[in-house]
């Protein structure tokens, strides 16, 4: 996919994973949320990341991009240290949308993705204010990149809505669009298809996918165990802030901890029984 | 398109009002139509008959057939109500189609009366009894009395979104000229306007007018035309301040407030990248004004300029802003990392640390820059490539004076002021801002240098402040720390938030009325700070985008209505369409 060209500058760094997370640990208080995760990713996988509610799976995405500075451990993102701030994050190569959608809601679907291009664009004061050819350029080419994204996860035609017009499902593929913005060379999604009805989640797992071929890796959050198990070459089940079990989708569906885990420490969740 | 009319024309909000206009129209239903030209032929009639048996009151208004300030404003009604009518009814229903009449007409109608009325009482009071009112005054009351039960009697339709209308573009061009042509006769003439009774109903009036002319869904065209032919407006605009001063002919009383109002916009303008921009709440904005102002008279060829170095005054303006872009720095670096209300007491307590620093750095607490309390006095005008400021020049015949000079310097930097801040708003750096007021996590997740970007309004803002005063302290002739209290910080801010954070046209007009209003007007002087105050809460609770109001802002404001949301929506798909054809 054209769309998503600029990531595969990453081919250089083919062999090793594009994530290495260790020993990420995060104290709240007394209250250790995640403890001693480790997780790799390696290019152009799709990994699922599933456990009950409160084990701590967003907490652990807060860790990697920065919101929260861990405890203790190390995220390694292609080899490079990364620093607990989430712009340095987003610097590096790593994106990622938000479980409870946090678009800008009163700017138009272009602009979001616009803004998502911020961080791979230089324009400063005197540039913006002289109005010269290259700022111009990188204004058209902003313009370019971002209409392209949002054809890509098939918002073209609602460019110019504003974000908080659009319905449910656009608004998650809007944040999608916006994350890929930034030239991600891994991409984290916190429950994409939270709320989406059958057809919205196939869509976004065709997106996924799409995303993938594009030679991204993914890190996805969901509650869908149909969605995840489709969907991910290796799934990490956290519990209690800590890996239970890692495997492929087979294993981890298979394994009588994960079973015991979701119907245990949640009986009423519907998933439990599958 | 039916539920966007709606909308447009404030149906909604009269949902519960219309009981009573039926209950007064009703009646007069159906010849509501006839009594609605009947009254603004009365309302007219009565302005050419004397109003007053003295002469001394509001003007004149005692002679028959010569009509007044006032009785002119009513004969304006009039003609607009005549005009109004003959779209509900008549040759001009084409253009009925596309403005709501009827609701224009009621709102005129209702207006008309209250004002008669306010005049009638105003001639009573000022001349010794009722006794005074001539007869006209009170043909003209029932003239607008009539013309508002007519109008109770017309039925508003569902107009035709303006949105929609398609006119030939000379047709828009000439709709802004003429507008731009009225806001320059107009300006020169409330300008010249001595008695201040008479101001503050011209100044009513006006209100009145825009009202009338907001509800028929004029100025949702207006702002479509402006947006399509921004070029053209901005020449105007330009071509606009500029002749201002030739229809003063070498008066310096009226050019004096004008350099006063534009140096306090331009403030306005600098600050409003902070505010409206940046979203940033910043008390102590005055004090980067006084800093180049302090910068300016130091350097300056007054006997009582501290600094022996004389260089030209462009570099004078460059130090200014250097200067109060680096006070901006050092104060915004620690501060910018908290959230918004720790940054409005950190920058009020350093607008009070600046003055109180300028009035102890006399030499005996520290360094002598300022004269402590005394100042800078005796400030010479400004002389830039052999044009002296103070002496008055003739152009075409026309006297323009000292204060004129000052008025085409200030229109310089306020145009500079407003490009960097319109092409800062359409930009990368724009868009970073609008993400921080959005959601200030979401954007620095997303990649955008939160910190660096407020930190740069912050500073940006500072050195434009800093440039507007470097000419102020020539503009004014001596420099003194009072001049650079919190309130002057406090009024820049009412400025902004009451002319509409983020635009140009509203911190202008905000910016004109709170400096032109205690000039001309005694009473506002006096209570102004009760006024200003009364005016903001009326505006936080009825319109808190402000007069004229950024979309964006507008949407910011209000994150529940979604017909808002629809509607600008709506005209941004228009605007998109229209800048591509």
């Amino acid at each position: 996919m054209t769309a998503v060209d600029d990531t595969l500058r990453t081919e250089a760094h083919a062999d090793g994973p594009v994530l290495e997370a260790a020993g990420v640990t995060m104290r709240f208080g007394g209250l250790t949320a995640v403890n001693n995760v480790a997780m790799t990713v390696r290019q152009g996988e799709i990994l699922g990341l599933i456990g009950p509610n409160g084990a701590g799976k967003t907490t652990f995405f807060n860790c990697l991009t920065g919101l929260y500075k861990p405890t203790e451990g190390r995220v390694r993102l292609l080899g490079n240290d990364l620093p607990p701030k989430p712009r340095a994050v987003v610097m590096a190569g790593m994106a990622r949308t938000f479980q409870n959608i946090r678009l800008f809601g009163n700017m138009t679907a272009l602009e979001n993705v616009m803004v998502g291009r911020y961080c791979r664009t230089s324009s400063m004061a005197l540039t913006s204010i002289l109005r010269g050819p290259k700022f111009r350029r990188e204004e058209r080419e902003t313009r370019a990149r971002a209409q392209e994204l949002l054809d890509f996860v098939g918002l073209g035609k609602s460019s110019e809505h504003l974000a908080r017009n659009m319905p449910y499902g656009d608004q998650r593929r809007l944040e999608i669009a916006r994350a890929l913005a930034t030239d991600p060379k891994l991409l984290l999604l916190d429950e994409p298809t939270a709320g989406m009805n059958p057809r919205e989640t196939q869509q976004a797992s065709d997106l996924i996918f799409r995303i993938r071929d594009s030679g991204l890796a993914v890190v996805v959050i969901e509650h869908d165990m149909r969605f995840i198990f489709n969907l991910c070459d290796r799934v990490l089940c956290l519990v209690n802030g800590e890996v239970l079990v890692e495997g492929t989708p087979n294993e981890v569906q298979s394994d009588p901890r994960v079973i015991e885990a979701y119907i245990g420490s949640a009986a009423d969740d519907e998933e439990g029984d599958e | 398109m039916s539920t966007s009319t709606d909308i447009d024309t404030g149906y909604a909000d009269e949902a519960d009002q219309v009981s009573i206009w039926d209950r007064i129209g009703r009646p007069v239903a159906p010849f509501a139509w006839p009594l609605v030209l009947g009254g603004a032929v009365i309302l007219a009639a009565g302005c050419f008959l004397s109003w007053s048996y003295t002469s001394d009151v509001l003007g004149n208004l005692s002679i028959d057939f010569y009509p007044g300030a006032i009785q002119n404003l009513m004969i304006i009604a009039a003609i607009l109500a005549v005009l109004f009518a003959l779209m509900y009814r008549g040759p001009l229903s084409r253009l009925g189609e596309w403005l709501a009449s009827a609701t224009a007409l009621r709102t005129l109608g209702l207006g008309s009366t209250v004002f008669m009325a306010l005049v009638i009482a105003l001639i009573g009071l000022q001349s010794g009894g009722l006794i005074n009112v001539m007869p006209g005054a009170w043909v003209s009351l029932v003239g607008a009395v009539l013309l508002l039960v007519g109008a109770a009697g017309l039925t508003p339709r569902a107009s035709r979104d303006p949105l929609h209308a398609h006119l030939p573009a000379w047709l828009d061009i000439l709709t802004i000229v003429v507008l731009l042509a009225t806001v320059l006769f107009g300006a020169a003439y409330v300008l010249d306007i001595e008695d201040g009774t008479v101001f503050s109903l011209v100044v009513l009036f006006t209100g009145l007018v825009a009202y009338t002319l907001t509800r028929a869904g004029f100025f949702t065209w207006v702002g479509i035309v402006a947006q399509t032919h921004r070029r053209v407006l901005m020449l105007g605009a330009v071509a606009v301040a500029f002749l201002f001063p030739f229809t003063q002919d070498g008066s310096d009383a009226n050019m004096s407030i004008a350099t006063q109002v534009l140096i306090f916009a331009s403030t306005a303008l600098g600050l409003n990248i902070v505010v409206g921009l940046a979203g940033l709440l910043d008390l102590g904005y005055i004090a980067f004004l006084g800093a180049g102002a302090y910068i300016g008279a130091m350097f300056s060829h007054s006997a009582f300029a501290t600094i022996g170095w004389k260089p030209n005054f462009l570099v004078v303006v460059v130090i200014g802003a250097l200067v109060s872009a680096t006070l901006g720095l050092i104060i915004g670096s620690p501060t910018l990392r908290v959230s918004g209300d720790y940054l409005a007491i950190v920058t009020l307590a350093f607008g009070e640390i600046f003055r109180l620093a300028m009035g102890n750095l006399d030499g005996q607490d520290g360094p002598k820059l300022t004269n402590g309390p005394n100042g800078i006095p005796a400030i010479p005008d400004l002389e830039i490539g052999g044009f002296s400021f103070g002496e008055t020049h003739e152009v075409l015949g026309i006297t323009l004076g000292r204060f004129a000079n000052y008025y085409f310097l200030l229109l310089l930097l306020a145009a500079f002021i407003i490009t960097v801040f319109t092409r800062l708003n359409d930009s990368r750096i724009g868009r970073g801002w609008i993400a921080i007021r959005e959601d200030e996590k979401a954007a620095e997740a997303m990649g955008v240098n939160t910190f660096g970007l407020k930190l740069f309004a912050f500073a940006g803002g500072a050195f434009l402040a800093g440039m507007a005063g470097t000419i102020k302290a020539h503009h004014d002739v001596s420099v003194t720390p009072d001049q650079y209290i919190f309130l002057e910080s406090a009024f820049l801010l009412a400025a902004v938030v009451l002319g509409g954070m983020g635009t140009v046209a509203g911190v202008l007009i905000g910016a004109t009325i709170l400096k032109l209003m205690p000039e001309k007007l005694r009473f506002v002087a006096d209570y102004r700070l009760l006024i200003f105050g009364l005016l903001l809460v009326l505006m936080m609770r009825f319109r808190p985008e402000g007069i004229v109001a950024s979309k964006r802002r507008q949407l910011e404001f209000h994150e529940e209505d979604e017909e808002l949301a629809d509607r600008v929506e709506e005209v941004h798909l228009v605007e998109e369409q229209e800048a591509k054809a």
